[in-house]
C-alpha cells in the first residue's frame, strides 16, 4: 500500500526537475552559440517575464478562485521600485533631468532591488486588500482593474516627479543584458541574459508551488471550492485571501522588475489593461489551475505574438506567386484567429488543471496497462 | 455528570418580515445525541447557521461550554470545538478524498505560510497525514482515498463529510440531515455509525433529521419546532405522544378542532 503519511517524491516529479534542469541548460548552451540577437532569446526572456506574472496570476485567479484584474498595477509597482533603486547615482542627473537628479540618491544591487519590488507591490496588495477583497467575483476584477488605472495616472503625475520621473522613462538601470560576463576589452565570454531570467522564473514559480502544495495550498483550493465549506472547517477567508493576493502580487511585482530589466526602460504609460489581459489570456489558455500551463502557455503566446508570426507582417512570395492578404498588421488577424481556436478546442486550456508530473503519472501507467495486456 | 454544551437562548432570527427561528432555547448536555425535527421550512438549518457562525442571530444568545460565541466567525466557532456537515452535501470538488480530510486538519497548524512554504513543518505536516489515514481507516473510506470526493456515491459521500468534520476534532457535532437520500438499510447503519463516533470521539451529537426511525432510535431527547417556534421536547417516547407534534406533522382535522373549540 502506498505510504501517505509522507507526501512521496516520485519519480515523475523527479523527471519533471530533470526536464526543467535540461530546459535552462539547452537555453545556457544555445546561448552561447547562436547570435545573440537571435529571437529566440528575445522570446525566452519575455516568456519567463510572463511566465511568472501568470503563474503568480494563476495562484490567485486558478487557485484561490479570486478574480482579479490588478496584474499590470503590480507589475509597474515591481518595474517602477527596481528602477528607482538600481539606476547608478552618477547617471541620475541624465535621468531625472527635470527634477534635479531626483530624490533617491544611492543604489542597492539588483537582487535587492527585485526582493523590494517584490515587497512594495505586496504592501500595496495589502492596503487594497482590504477593501477590495470583500467584494466578489465582477465586483472585485472590477475594482482591481481601477487600482491598477490610478496606479499607472499617479506615477505620471509631476508632483511625484522626484521619486517617479513623472511621465518620462527610467532608464540606464541594469538589465538582462548586464549580466553577461565580458573581459576587459568589453568583449562578452560568457553569456547569461537569457539563463538569469529563467532561473529567477524557475526559483518563484518553485517557492509558488511549494506554496501550492502545502497546507496553505490547500486551505486556499478549499475557499475555491466552497467558501462556505471552507470557513466551516475552520479556514478564516479573509487572511487567506489576503495571503493569497499579498503573495500573488509579490511575484507580480517581482515579474515587473524583470520586465524593466528586460525593456531596459520603464514607463508608467506602458502598463496598460491590455497587459493584464495579455496575462488572463496565457492563464487562461495554459488552464485555469495549472502552473505547467501558464508556463507554457506564455512561452507559446509570446513566441506566436512576436516571432513565429513575424513572416505575415511582409510580402511573401511563393515563387512567382505573391501570397495574398500579407501586410502590416496581418499577424494579429492570424494570432487572434489562432486564439479564438485554441479556446475553442480546449475548453479547459491546454493543461486543464493538471500539471507536468500528472502527465509522466498517466503516460506511465498508461504503459504499464499496455504492458500487462500484452 | 450533565455537563452543558451548548446553550441556546431565546434566539431569533428575522429575515426582512418573516421570523424563521422565533424565541427558540434550547439545552445540550455531554455525551447526548439531541435531534432537532420539524416540517419543512420549520427553521431548523437556520437554527444550525445561527449555532455555527454562518448567521448572526437578531435576538438571543448561545453559550459553548460556557462561553458566549454569539456573532463569533464560522472559523473562530469551529476552531472553539463545533464541527458540522451541509443538507446539500458541500465536499471540496477539486479534492480527492484524502485532501478533503487532510484540509480539515489546517485550523490546527502551527506553521505560517512562509515555514509551510519552505517545508520547515515537516513533523506537522507528517501528523496530519497520518491522523487522517487514521480518520480514514475509522470511517471505512481508506481504500477509497484516491478518489474525486465527489466521484463518490451518495452514502459515501455524506459519510466523507463527516470524517471531514471530525478531522476539525470537534467536542460538538451538528449533522444536518445525515441521512437525506439514504435508503433504509443506509439509514440503519448510519445510526449505528453515529453511536459508534460519538463513544470513540467523546462527542455531543445535535442532528436535524427527517427518518423518523433514525431519530427516534438514536436521539436521547428531540426538540420539534414548527413555524420557528419550539412546540415540542422531551424523550423520543414523549415527543411521539405529543398531540402538538402529531398536529403540526399530520395536520389538525378542522372539524375536531372546531369541536374542540366548542368544548372548550
Amino acid at each position: 500500500m502506498k505510504d501517505l503519511t509522507r507526501k512521496k517524491i516520485d519519480s515523475a516529479t523527479i523527471i519533471t526537475g530533470a526536464i526543467v534542469i535540461a530546459v535552462l541548460l539547452a537555453s545556457f548552451i544555445a546561448e552561447q552559440f547562436m547570435p545573440a540577437t537571435s529571437m529566440l532569446f528575445t522570446v525566452l526572456k519575455k516568456s519567463a517575464t510572463y511566465a511568472l506574472v501568470a503563474v503568480s496570476m494563476n495562484l490567485l485567479n486558478g487557485f484561490t478562485g479570486i478574480f482579479s484584474l490588478g496584474q499590470a498595477g503590480f507589475m509597474l509597482l515591481g518595474a517602477y521600485t527596481y528602477g528607482i533603486f538600481t539606476i547608478p547615482v552618477a547617471e541620475r542627473m541624465n535621468v531625472y533631468q527635470y527634477y534635479n537628479g531626483g530624490l533617491v540618491q544611492f543604489v542597492v544591487p539588483w537582487y535587492v532591488a527585485m526582493l523590494l519590488a517584490g515587497l512594495v507591490a505586496a504592501f500595496f496588495a495589502f492596503l487594497i486588500g482590504l477593501p477590495v477583497l470583500r467584494l466578489k467575483s465582477d465586483y472585485l476584477a472590477i475594482a482591481s482593474l481601477g487600482f491598477a488605472e490610478i496606479i499607472r495616472a499617479l506615477f505620471q503625475w509631476d508632483k511625484l516627479g522626484p521619486i517617479t520621473n513623472g511621465s518620462n522613462m527610467l532608464r540606464l538601470f541594469p538589465s538582462f543584458n548586464d549580466f553577461n560576463i565580458r573581459n576587459a576589452s568589453g568583449e562578452v565570454v560568457v553569456y547569461l541574459d537569457t539563463l538569469v531570467p529563467l532561473l529567477i522564473t524557475t526559483l518563484c514559480v518553485g517557492i509558488i508551488v511549494l506554496l501550492i502544495n502545502s497546507t496553505f495550498g490547500r486551505a486556499l483550493k478549499a475557499i475555491r471550492d466552497d467558501e462556505i465549506a471552507a470557513e466551516a472547517m475552520g479556514i478564516r477567508l479573509a487572511s487567506h485571501k489576503r495571503l493569497a493576493f499579498c503573495v500573488s502580487s509579490f511575484f507580480a511585482g517581482v515579474g515587473g522588475a524583470m520586465l524593466a530589466m528586460y525593456q531596459a526602460t520603464v514607463q508608467a504609460n506602458g502598463f496598460t489593461t491590455i497587459m493584464t489581459y495579455e496575462i488572463l489570456l496565457i492563464v487562461v489558455i495554459g488552464g485555469i489551475g495549472s502552473v505547467t500551463g501558464s508556463c507554457l502557455s506564455a512561452f507559446l503566446f509570446v513566441a506566436a505574438s512576436e516571432w513565429w508570426l513575424r513572416f505575415l507582417d511582409q510580402k511573401q512570395m511563393l515563387g512567382n506567386f505573391e501570397v495574398p492578404l500579407l501586410r502590416n498588421g496581418f499577424r494579429r488577424v492570424v494570432f487572434s484567429i489562432i486564439i479564438m481556436v485554441v479556446v475553442l478546442f480546449f475548453r479547459r486550456g491546454i493543461m486543464g488543471t493538471k500539471e507536468l508530473p500528472d502527465l509522466i503519472r498517466g503516460f506511465k501507467n498508461r504503459r504499464r496497462k499496455e504492458a500487462a495486456s500484452k | 455528570m450533565s455537563e452543558n454544551v451548548l446553550h441556546i437562548d431565546h434566539l431569533t432570527m428575522r429575515f426582512g418580515g418573516v421570523v424563521a427561528v422565533n424565541d427558540l432555547s434550547m439545552d445540550i448536555n455531554r455525551g447526548e445525541i439531541v435531534a432537532l425535527i420539524g416540517p419543512n421550512g420549520a427553521g431548523k438549518t437556520t437554527a444550525f447557521n445561527m449555532v455555527t457562525g454562518v448567521y448572526q442571530p437578531t435576538e438571543g444568545k448561545i453559550s459553548l461550554e460556557g462561553r458566549d460565541i454569539t456573532g463569533m466567525r464560522p472559523d473562530e466557532i469551529t476552531k472553539l470545538g463545533v464541527a458540522r456537515t451541509f443538507q446539500n452535501i458541500r465536499l471540496f470538488s477539486s479534492m480527492t478524498v484524502f485532501d478533503n480530510v487532510l484540509t480539515a486538519h489546517h485550523l490546527r497548524r502551527t506553521s505560517n505560510f512562509l515555514t509551510a512554504t519552505f517545508r520547515l513543518n515537516l513533523a506537522e505536516e507528517k501528523k496530519m497525514r497520518q491522523e487522517s489515514e487514521a480518520l480514514l481507516k475509522e470511517v471505512g473510506l481508506w481504500e477509497l482515498k484516491d478518489e474525486m470526493a465527489t466521484s463518490l456515491p451518495y452514502g459515501k459521500q455524506r459519510l466523507l463529510e463527516i470524517a471531514r468534520a471530525l478531522a476539525t476534532q470537534p467536542r460538538l457535532l451538528l449533522l444536518d440531515e445525515p441521512a437525506a437520500g439514504m435508503n433504509p438499510q443506509e439509514t440503519e447503519e448510519l445510526g449505528a455509525f453515529i453511536k459508534e463516533i460519538k463513544d470513540k470521539f467523546h462527542l455531543t451529537v445535535f442532528l436535524i433529521e427527517h427518518h423518523m426511525n433514525l431519530v427516534m432510535d438514536i436521539s436521547d431527547r428531540i426538540y420539534v419546532i414548527d413555524f420557528g417556534k419550539q412546540i415540542s421536547e422531551g424523550t423520543p417516547a414523549e415527543v411521539q405522544d405529543d398531540p402538538a407534534v402529531i398536529a403540526a406533522y399530520l395536520g389538525v382535522d378542522e372539524e375536531e378542532e372546531s369541536n374542540g373549540e366548542v368544548g372548550a
